[in-house]
């Protein structure tokens, strides 16, 4: 109950008027900041939804597969220029995104990583890192403005941000598969 | 993989609801940005030139309907650009070469219209006029003094223009074409300069054509 409590506060926080004006100032805060922390809003919501539709989960998402899948539609579908774009023209557009992240991306997250093996844990990480990998070429090497709202400045720094991020992700699946924890122990 | 049929089939619908997210979402995988989908809405809305006045680099003020009658090949700038605008203006000026030239000035004119009309005074037009080698009578650099009509200018055209707060713009580049009745008819690539000189050429042919 307090997790719903912090993601509905995170959420509705998100959804003020000047803080989404900030956020969605700059390219980079947009994508790597206000979207994230819309899908932890969701994810933070979710205990308390999951949990009434335990039985339809268990039937349907039993293996996380597909939970995970509408999980990284959803974060590809955000990541195309253009509907960052009619996230800041078109009023719709603003209200799917507020809706689509935490609720079609946060939700089915939680409900699918806890039951996903480790293999594909780490394989989806594997294609979120080539992922970033190439929207951060796209970005930083694309000769032309992808954002009619943003300046090129703004895209070069989102380009970077998606390289330092997949970076990020490297080393972590570098230390998954060569270190073993239990060694440790 | 499957152990049951029902992950299956929600795999399968969520896969599905994607790839449509995805198809509605890029206009059926054409236009992955803004700047392309507002290309294809423009052509397809054909916005008509709104009512302008013009003052160009010889400090003759006169209305856009000076040019009635002819085609305009039109692209929009401003002076203090150092990045894409020369281009733009260098490759406007490679399509005026290509075209022929008996077309110039009476079937069409070439059109620069600065959107800073702050700085780029006829003075400074004049300047920039030369260094393109325009000769201010077929291809005119202008400004819009008036801000209301050059804001309805740029939002009719779809031209988008960011200050970035220390005297630049970021902006988007192309070649626009308006008609003899002042209807936007194409937006081009500037970077493909022969595709754009082949389709104008075409397009005067076939107003001469359909003339006789």
């Amino acid at each position: 109950m307090t997790q719903f409590i912090y993601g509905l506060l995170l959420y509705i926080f998100l959804m003020l008027p000047p803080v989404a004006a900030l956020f969605e100032s700059m390219m980079i805060t947009h994508m790597h900041m206000q979207m994230p922390m819309l899908v932890i809003s969701g994810f933070l919501m979710s205990g308390l939804l999951l949990r009434r539709s335990h039985l339809f989960l268990e039937k349907w998402n039993h293996n996380g597969i597909p939970g995970i899948t509408l999980f990284m539609m959803i974060m590809i579908y955000w990541t195309i220029p253009r509907t960052m774009d009619e996230a800041l023209t078109m009023q719709t557009m603003e209200i799917w995104k507020f809706i689509s992240l935490p609720f079609l991306a946060g939700v089915p997250l939680r409900d699918s990583w806890k039951k996903l093996t480790k293999a594909w844990k780490n394989f989806i990480i594997f294609i979120f890192t080539v992922k970033y990998f190439g929207m951060g070429a796209l970005y930083i090497w694309s000769e032309e403005s992808l954002c009619n709202n943003y300046l090129v400045i703004d895209q070069l720094t989102l380009g970077w941000g998606f390289i330092t991020t997949a970076i990020c992700l490297v080393i972590y699946l570098v230390y998954a598969f060569s270190v073993n924890p239990s060694d440790y122990e | 993989m499957f152990k049951n049929r029902h992950n299956a089939i929600s795999l399968l619908v969520v896969f599905l609801f994607g790839v449509v997210l995805l198809f509605i979402g890029t206009d059926g995988f054409t236009a992955f940005t803004e700047e392309t989908a507002r290309v294809n809405r423009l052509i397809q809305e054909k916005p008509v030139f709104p009512d302008v006045t013009l003052e160009d680099s010889k400090g003759r003020t006169y209305p856009i309907s000076e040019f009635e009658g002819k085609f305009m090949f039109i692209t929009f700038l401003y002076t203090a650009c150092g990045t894409v605008c020369p281009q733009l203006e260098y490759n406007m000026a490679q399509v005026y070469d290509l075209l022929p030239q008996k077309y110039m000035g009476e079937e069409i004119v070439f059109l620069s219209i600065s959107f800073d009309p702050e700085r780029d005074d006829p003075e400074t037009l004049e300047r920039y006029r030369k260094a393109f080698k325009s000769d201010g009578e077929t291809w005119r650099m202008a400004r819009i003094v008036d801000k209301t009509e050059l804001n309805t200018l740029l939002e009719k055209f779809g031209v988008i223009v960011i200050p970035d707060g220390q005297g630049n713009f970021t902006h988007n580049s192309a070649f626009y074409l308006v008609d003899k009745t002042g209807s936007l008819i194409e937006v081009m690539d500037f970077t493909n300069i022969e595709e754009a000189a082949e389709k104008v050429e075409r397009i005067l042919a076939g107003e001469q054509v359909s003339k006789r």
